[in-house]
């Protein structure tokens, strides 16, 4: 909110002096609140992003790598969460609900016996071929392996469980591992990624990136899921739903519009409400007019209800030479309403569908306002600034967004699918006339904006330059302002606090959205250089699931397998420097960035 | 690429650990059978038997716990073993029909969790119908898979429940007198 505050002052004060609006071009545009909140998370990183939450409950508990991990996979990775439940049942509790027994069962003392009798296989045994989980439970390695099998395959990795009776311990990740890679070196595999991607699976912090083909990243936001994000693969996506970016259009209400555009049916259902085919000739004959006889044009009338072939004479309510008996008056009201609907979604589906058009346009647009800017760079040499080109364009691409994806929420806010026991008709219109007003204000500045662009301002003289130029400036700084204030209206008049928790809409960000930043990755370091000894079983397991992400890497040219081993994410992409220099970090279109 | 690749690495070994694991469950079977032989006298409450062509179908016939309104009758139990057994819970169920909120009255199925979810392979076929005979001493009526026996303990009609499940007892599980 204090962003969008800043922003507001800031365009108010900037549009009486252009100097005020060059500033903008060149100088900060905002002071980031908190900095970044999102992090990018690649294969190479994927371990040491939860170095740290691992580092925390092990030294505060002073506990091994593998006991830390199944504390935070049973609290879903919430540290805080954790922590809490520590404070309040204290530690014997906590580790029991999470099935970490941490009792070592040290018999060195006696000798074992040479063989041991396994509860599963009910089979002598020689001790050698037994394995003593922690808990103290000791069955044959070929009955934990089998075990370890079965409940890998049932994806249960992450909370592979003792098999003795009532016991609720987890299984000592590294014996899992040991055991299983004997005879199923894939499997063994297969377990640890799973344990790695528990951090990304379990963990409402985190998120699949949902580009296809799947980059392998995921992001990690750090307070509120809300929000609209950017991979460093380029897709940009709503956290919440994981779909394209929607905003001003709630997740729900995307989820509906895309399920609808998807489906034809309603455009099947009014083909097969405005057309019959005709008994005779079997043409499709549509109809019109209120009467239920129609003729096609192979002179043949038949029955509009029926189908049937009919005479010609007819009076509104029966039709000479037939006898209907389906005729309903409601069937006719459906048709009625069928006709209606679909005009209504097709009303709002043209103007969506308009500017994610024009926004696929523009964005090919992108190379020859370039073009232009260059030969006009070469030309004048009074003119050397022409960021605002590029900001306008920025500008236009980021209000292009949120018109389209305010007509679908549009339809739904104001049609009866969702709200309609939610407010009065008066109520209705009143909420609808109050958004359209300043849907169409936006609409038009969007497309003053676009023309300006769009227009050969190359060939002008210096003087309509920078006409232009100020024209630009402006109608950026409306529109963003009517972006915000649009997603203002339908948070404080539309939908108002009740429907928020229902209806959740990320915020609009005058920038952009917020593209991920790739994790600064020195925490490994970190653990070693702790000053704590770390039990020399942290590095021997932490080792194959830091192989993981060397091993899998084949489509990335970039070979960053070397890297791992100090935990640094290489810096994959150098595309994020736009052109234009990055200041006015608008989001783009990924098909431009990657052109660009 | 990075999720789940392996499914077809996995197929290549599926087969083989089928038969593996069909032969380690057939000689746990067994070893349960020479079990059960000696441990008939132990407890007489339970009587174990195997199909004879069949390791992985067994019956049990139970004794109604004493002070339970099952007392007196004798329930038959059918067994169902899978082929990761034991790695996997058998299914049971009730032959004999029985009025208790815990088991389905039409079919016999029985809502326990070691049979689902708290299934430990260190459990064996004698020692569920152990817990199986505890259960029916001890109903869980929050989980009612019969609903009207549940309601009637939920509701605090002990005596209600009582005398059902006494009458289905009396009808279904006792030896008719001629
Ligand atoms: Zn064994
Ligand atoms: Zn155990
Ligand atoms: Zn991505
Ligand atoms: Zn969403
Ligand atoms: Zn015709
Ligand atoms: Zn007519
Ligand atoms: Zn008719």
């Amino acid at each position: 909110m204090e962003d969008f505050l800043s922003d507001d002052d800031y365009y108010d004060s900037g549009r009486d002096s252009l100097d005020g609006l060059e500033n903008e071009d060149s100088g900060p545009q905002w002071v980031p609140s908190k900095g970044p909140t999102c992090k990018v998370i690649t294969k190479e990183s994927l371990l040491a992003a939860q170095r740290e939450d691992l580092r925390r409950v092990m030294e505060l508990l002073s506990l091994r790598e593998h006991h830390a991990r199944t504390l935070l996979i049973h609290h879903r990775w919430d540290v805080e969460k954790l922590f809490a439940v520590l404070v309040e049942k204290g530690k014997a509790c906590l580790f029991k609900e999470a099935g970490v027994s941490i009792v070592e069962h040290r018999d060195l003392d006696a000798p074992p016996p040479p063989t041991v009798m396994c509860d599963i296989c009910i089979e002598d045994v020689p001790s050698g071929e037994t394995t003593k989980m922690e808990c103290g439970h000791c069955f044959c390695n070929s009955c934990w392996t089998e075990h370890f099998i079965v409940k890998i395959n049932d994806g249960q990795s992450k909370r592979i469980k003792c098999m003795a009776h009532k016991c609720n311990a987890i299984c000592d990740e590294s014996v899992v591992r040991n055991l299983v890679s004997k005879t199923n070196p894939d499997l063994a595999e297969k377990f640890d990624r799973f344990l790695l991607e528990s951090y990304i699976e379990d963990n409402k912090r985190v998120k699949w990136c949902p580009s296809t083909p799947h980059c392998g990243n995921a992001i990690r936001i750090e307070d509120d899921q809300f929000c609209e994000v950017e991979c460093s693969c380029g897709s940009q996506f709503c956290f919440s739903c994981s779909s394209e970016a929607h905003s001003p259009c709630s997740c729900l209400m995307w989820e509906l519009w895309v399920k609808k555009c998807r489906d034809e049916s309603e455009t099947v259902n009014w083909i097969t409400v405005h057309t019959k085919s005709c008994p005779k000739c079997h043409k499709p004959v549509e109809k019109n007019g209120g009467c239920n006889l129609v003729s096609c044009i192979c002179g043949q009338a038949f029955c509009w209800l029926c189908g049937g072939a009919t005479g010609r004479d007819h009076t509104w309510s029966s039709i000479a030479g037939h006898s209907c008996g389906r005729y309903k008056a409601d069937r006719e009201k459906k048709a009625e309403r069928a006709k209606r609907d679909l005009y209504r979604y097709m009303h709002y589906h043209n103007r969506y569908k308009a500017h994610t058009d024009s926004f696929k346009l523009e964005s090919k647009l992108k190379g020859t306002i370039q073009e232009k800017v260059s030969i006009l760079e070469e030309k004048e040499s009074k003119l050397r600034d022409f960021s605002w080109v590029n900001n306008g364009l920025n500008r236009l691409f980021r209000s292009r967004r949120v018109l389209s994806y305010s007509y679908p929420f549009a339809f739904y806010m104001f049609g009866d699918e969702l709200f309609k026991d939610e407010m009065t008709n008066e109520e209705r219109e009143i909420k609808q006339n109050l958004f359209e007003d300043q849907q169409q204000q936006l609409e038009a500045n969007v497309e003053k904006l676009s023309k300006f662009l769009e227009a050969p301002f190359n060939q002008y003289d210096v003087d309509k330059v920078m006409e232009t130029r100020m024209q630009v400036i402006n109608l950026s700084g409306i529109t963003d302002t009517l972006c915000q204030k649009m997603y203002e209206c339908i948070e404080n008049d539309l939908l108002g606090p009740l429907q928020l928790g229902i209806h959740n809409i990320a915020p609009y960000r005058s920038k952009g959205i917020e593209r991920a930043s790739e994790l600064s990755v020195c925490w490994g370091d970190k653990v070693n250089n702790s000053g704590k000894p770390l039990p020399p079983h942290c590095g021997s397991t932490a080792d194959p699931l830091l192989m993981l992400g060397g091993t899998t890497e084949s489509d990335q040219p970039s070979g960053s397998g070397s890297s791992d081993e100090t935990g640094y994410a290489p810096r994959k992409r150098a595309k994020t420097n736009v052109p234009g220099g990055g200041r006015f970090d608008l989001n783009l279109p990924a098909d431009v960035v990657d052109r660009n | 690429m990075w999720k789940g690749i392996n499914t077809a690495l996995l197929g290549r070994h599926g087969y083989n650990r089928q038969i593996g694991l069909r032969k380690a469950s057939r000689a746990r079977l067994f070893k349960e059978y020479k079990e059960v032989q000696r441990e008939k006298v132990a407890d007489p409450d339970i009587q174990l038997t195997c199909d004879d062509n069949n390791i992985f179908k067994w019956t049990a016939l139970i004794k109604g716990p004493s002070e339970t309104p099952f007392e007196g009758g004798v329930f038959q139990l059918a067994f169902a073993v899978p082929e990761q057994y034991p790695l996997q819970p058998p299914q049971v169920r009730f032959l004999t029909k029985i009025f208790h909120p815990n088991v389905h009255f039409k079919t016999g199925e029985i809502c326990l969790d070691i049979l689902k979810n708290a299934w430990s392979p260190a459990w064996t076929l004698q020692s569920v119908c152990r817990a199986i005979i505890a259960l029916m001493a001890h109903p869980e009526p929050d989980s009612p898979l019969n609903c009207d026996s549940g309601n009637l303990l939920r509701s605090g009609d002990i005596r209600g429940y009582q005398s059902m499940a006494r009458m289905y007892t009396r009808l279904a599980a006792m030896p008719k007198k001629g």
